[in-house]
């Protein structure tokens, strides 16, 4: 313990030196810039800055810090778009969107706004706090996490969704089997066979997450614009001043700290990131709640606990790689590649050979968080501000920065194509009350169940009892039925005991 | 009206003419064929700052993702085949899609092989406290029973990573599909897997090793390359000085389209033999975790093409094509 | 009408994927029971039953759309294949100029404002991406600009 107090302290010393606190509220006000951007997350967002940081020839540790606040800023960006627009800022931030939205279309952007920077706040210290003082026993944790225990990961994943089937089941299952059958398409990752690619060499790899994000969520959010417009059901936003309270805060702090602990524990976990433990952490949530008919409304619990899940998860990920020098996520694969441009190998021996950098990296990450808070706070008013921009000039510049996000980072005209085919495919499910995020959960969780589930039974041999003989899984499965029916249970219960009352505010 | 006005007008900028690509390098762009940051950027950005003094302009580097490669051979047969101005970054693997018939119609002879930016070469790991301390105690192990070990890499049947176990075992004349191989989702997962006791071999690259070599967590048995490899590596032996005939090179480089004139292709050489001269060229790919092979022009591009050859031999012998 | 409508082609579509699941996708060999094509037959089978149900029993009996609404959602759907037809070619300051005017125009823009309010999303927009956050634009035909 006392090695983690003095690296800390050194640690800060190397943050807090001017020119590199000036290089972490720089890195944070780009990364939130970025990250905002529709489509461009902290993966891209670090990796197009990595050459930038590397020419402008800095110490390894300014430069690392630099992109660390790059890559926290894009964690918070996210958020901005998905609230204001309903159009993920990145792959973290679709369950940000399903109550987010609602409440800025109520009036409380600014609420939803500021509530969210602090939920992530939370999210991202307590990310930071654990990985400094329990790092390398948490990183033993995640190797040994085996395919068969991810299989029951998501097996829990897909019951705690459970609580967002809506009023049409069939409809929620459907809209499930087509986000796994778009998951499905493209090149097998245990045999290497190419599914339903016809010919198209553009999704012979399968079809990018962002594209269908984008595509489902952003360009059918232009398309419902446009088609509310004409149909002159369009309300312009007033400016509003809504602003979090210690009473919201007091009324989401356990849901900041379920959704912190999920978000972490999932993020730490290599090959499942900010996407799978904000689904997590937002069923996980709706499920636990007792009253859950305003989330999908604007619940601010619906807010808090994907934002502070996805934060909590980014720092996760970088556990494995700082301790182990195991990139665990693709951010994390960039930052290990940065830290290799520098000659830094991560990995235990980082903090004996480099302590200067991995504790300044670690104690610049604390810094990132109270930066962005204290940047994010003041800047509310105007992001919430963008709402009030005229529609005829607001659905232009949706469309705009989706194609700037899609296109800018990988310069594929065909995914322009994709997003406005996929925005079609999105409205018309909207139209006819399908929920989409059931088809993102699906696309997300589908090809992770599956490719573990292969992978597990190669390594029995095709044994079907090595998903059921680990520790791991079977807590898991138990955790998934609790997940189930403990919902029905309760709410058979108290129905049986407050018949007749009125439905009881949460408290 | 006005709008069926401004429709029109709209389409008719379409009609406005592509300019057409100059015939000199003007404008050197590297394409990497994925997403930032994997093995495709960093051979991009070797050939950016290597060649940083050899071009007028600074070099470009563009992403272009599909199919592991497929969407830019594509565009290279079909639009670009003469640009003058873009290298596109390939690796082992792509060779081995090549021979294997994963572009399609495309294949080796569709593309123009100019330089290479170095070369890895696999190797076969375990955890420090591995059962098998020695590749022979592994063989031995393999040969008795082929599926009594657990064997994992970061890529998927017939991709390289699983090419690598497949000529070990066709060393001994053990038939690759009987082994039991997991398929991870790149090297990253693949350590993960053998740390925490999931698989017990990993078949990955010397590279990829340099940043846990001295962490002793885990041990390199075999490295398959020709001769032994510089420091750190010098201690680990080769397959074949061990005996099995196994050997697996990953080679980086870059090709242009097939109809690119040939003093633009030539322009290119120079270029590259001009930085393969230089201190700066030798410490870059070292930095950047490779070892030095510096082939370009005609001579690499024949090089590339008996690679394929080689590979498409060894693929039909393990089962993999027809 | 339009539920049965919309799960009469993603019938159609769920039989295509199941028949192609049965019989194109198979590997030369493989080390997991399942191998690539269980997962998809699996997904094909579940999915049929489910459209057959939105068939049988409707819940959206119309989208209750006028006739001007399509025709400004037909109209916004071919601005934006044309926008994606024309990013790279003519560039993005271009494209992004037409794409913007001739929304914001269908959407009620006054001229001036419209060309105004399109130019500068054009402009700034390529200049704020590709100078300040180094993200890659296309020129197109505006070559001084790269």
């Amino acid at each position: 313990m006392d090695a983690v107090f003095s690296g800390l302290a050194s640690g800060f010393q190397v943050a807090l030196d001017p020119f590199n606190l000036f290089l972490v509220l720089a890195g944070c006000f780009a990364g939130t810039l970025i990250g905002a951007l529709p489509g461009i997350g902290p993966i891209n967002g670090v990796a197009i800055l990595l050459p930038i940081a590397y020419s402008l020839g800095f110490k390894p540790e300014s430069a690392i810090i630099l992109l660390a606040g790059i890559y926290y800023g894009a964690e918070y960006g996210g958020r901005i778009s998905s609230i204001l627009l309903n159009v993920p800022g990145d792959a973290g931030a679709v369950m940000t969107t399903l109550d987010g939205n609602p409440m800025a279309r109520n009036g409380e952007a600014g609420k939803a706004l500021s509530l969210s920077a602090v939920a992530s706040f939370i999210g991202g210290t307590f990310a930071v706090v654990l990985m400094s003082f329990f790092g390398p026993a948490l990183a033993s944790y995640a190797i040994h996490f085996s395919p068969s225990d991810y299989v029951a990961l998501m097996v829990f994943a897909f019951a705690s969704l459970a609580s967002l089937v809506g009023s049409n089941p069939v409809k929620t299952l459907l809209a499930a089997l087509i986000g796994l059958m778009l998951a499905s398409v493209g090149i097998d990752a245990n045999t290497g066979v190419a599914r339903f690619p016809f010919g198209i060499p553009d999704i012979l790899a399968g079809i990018d997450f962002l594209v269908v994000v984008i595509g489902l969520f952003g360009m059918a959010e232009l398309i419902h614009l446009v088609e509310q417009q004409a149909a002159g059901t369009l309300r312009t936003l007033k400016i509003d001043k809504s602003f979090v309270t210690m009473k919201d805060l007091a009324f989401t702090k356990w849901t900041i700290l379920r959704g912190s602990v999920i978000g972490f524990f999932i993020g730490i976990l290599p090959g499942t990131g900010a996407s799978v433990a904000s689904a997590v952490a937002y069923g996980a949530e709706k499920r636990a709640a007792r009253d859950s008919s305003k989330f999908g409304n604007g619940d601010m619990r619906g807010l808090a606990a994907p934002e502070a899940a996805n934060n909590a998860s980014a720092g996760g990920a970088m556990v494995p790689m700082l301790t182990l020098g195991i990139p665990g996520s693709g951010t994390t694969a960039i930052l290990l590649g940065a830290l290799l441009l520098f000659n830094i190998t991560p990995g235990p021996l980082m903090f004996s050979q480099r302590p200067e950098i991995a504790w300044g990296l670690i104690a610049s990450m604390y810094i990132g968080n109270v930066a962005l808070l204290i940047i994010n706070l003041p800047l509310v008013g105007l992001f919430a501000r963008m709402l009030t921009i005229p529609q005829q000039f607001l659905t232009p510049l949706i469309a705009v920065l989706a194609f700037i996000g899609v296109y800018s980072v990988v310069s594929n005209p065909h995914d322009l194509y994709m997003i406005t085919l996929l925005g079609v495919f999105g409205w018309f499910l909207r139209k006819l009350q399908f929920s989409l995020a059931p088809v993102i959960l699906g696309f997300v969780l589908g090809g992770l169940f599956e490719d573990n589930l292969r992978r597990a039974l190669s390594i029995s041999g095709g044994d079907w009892s090595i998903l059921v003989t680990s520790f791991n899984s079977v807590i898991l499965y138990a955790l998934a039925l609790l997940v189930v029916v403990v919902p029905i249970l309760v709410g058979r219960m108290r129905r049986g005991r407050s018949e007749g009352e009125s439905p009881q505010a949460p408290s | 009206m006005k709008l069926l006005n401004l429709a029109s007008a709209f389409l008719l900028t379409s009609f406005v003419a592509v300019p057409a690509f100059a015939q000199d390098v003007d404008r050197p762009e590297c394409i990497a064929p994925a997403q930032p940051g994997g093995g495709f950027d960093l051979t991009c950005r070797i050939a950016q700052q290597g060649l940083e003094k050899q071009f007028n302009g600074p070099m470009a580097v563009t992403f272009m993702p599909g199919g592991i490669g497929a969407v830019a051979i594509n565009l290279f047969n079909t639009t670009r085949t003469d640009d003058p101005n873009a290298i596109v970054a390939f690796s082992s693997g792509s060779l081995l899609n090549m021979a294997t018939g994963k572009y399609g119609e495309w294949g080796a002879n569709d593309v123009r092989f100019l330089a290479t930016a170095g070369t890895d070469y696999g190797a076969v790991i375990v955890k420090a406290d591995s059962p098998y301390q020695t590749l022979g105690d592994l063989m031995a192990a393999l040969e008795k029973d082929p599926a009594s070990v657990v064997m994992g890499a970061g890529g998927s049947v017939g991709s390289q990573d699983w090419m690598k176990a497949a000529i070990l075992l066709k060393s001994k004349d053990v038939d690759p599909k009987k082994m039991r191989y997991v398929a991870f989702d790149g090297g990253g997962e693949a350590i993960a897997g053998l740390l925490g006791g999931s698989i017990q071999v990993y078949f990955g690259d010397v590279g990829e090793m340099v940043s846990h070599v001295g962490t002793g967590e885990m041990r390199i048995l075999a490295a398959l390359s020709p001769e032994r490899l510089p420091d750190p590596f010098a201690d680990v032996p080769t397959a074949q000085e061990l005996g099995y005939d196994a050997e697996w090179p990953i080679v980086r480089g870059y090709y242009m389209g097939k109809n690119v004139s040939s003093e633009a292709y030539s322009q290119w050489v120079e270029a590259f033999k001009a930085a393969y001269g230089t201190d700066e060229w030798a410490t870059l790919v070292k930095d950047k975790g490779l070892l030095p092979l510096n082939l370009s022009g005609e001579e690499m591009d024949a090089d590339m093409k008996k690679r394929v050859e080689r590979m498409a031999g060894i693929a039909k012998e393990a089962g993999l094509i027809e | 009408m339009a539920d049965r409508i919309f799960a009469g082609v993603l019938f159609l579509v769920a039989i295509g994927y199941t028949i192609i699941a049965f019989t194109v996708i198979r590997a030369p060999f493989q080390y997991d029971p399942l191998g690539p094509e269980s997962w998809p037959r699996i997904l094909g089978i579940v999915s049929i039953p489910c459209c057959l149900f939105i068939l049988a029993k409707p819940d959206v009996s119309s989208l209750g759309l006028p006739a001007k609404t399509w025709g400004r959602l037909a109209a916004l759907i071919v601005m934006l294949l044309v926008y994606s037809y024309l990013f790279q070619p003519l560039g993005f300051i271009l494209a992004t100029f037409a794409f913007c005017l001739a929304l914001s125009l269908m959407l009620g823009a006054r001229l001036v404002t419209g060309l105004a309010f399109s130019a500068g999303i054009g402009i700034v927009g390529y200049f704020v991406c590709t100078k300040l956050l180094e993200l890659n634009l296309p020129a197109g035909v505006l070559t001084i600009f790269r």
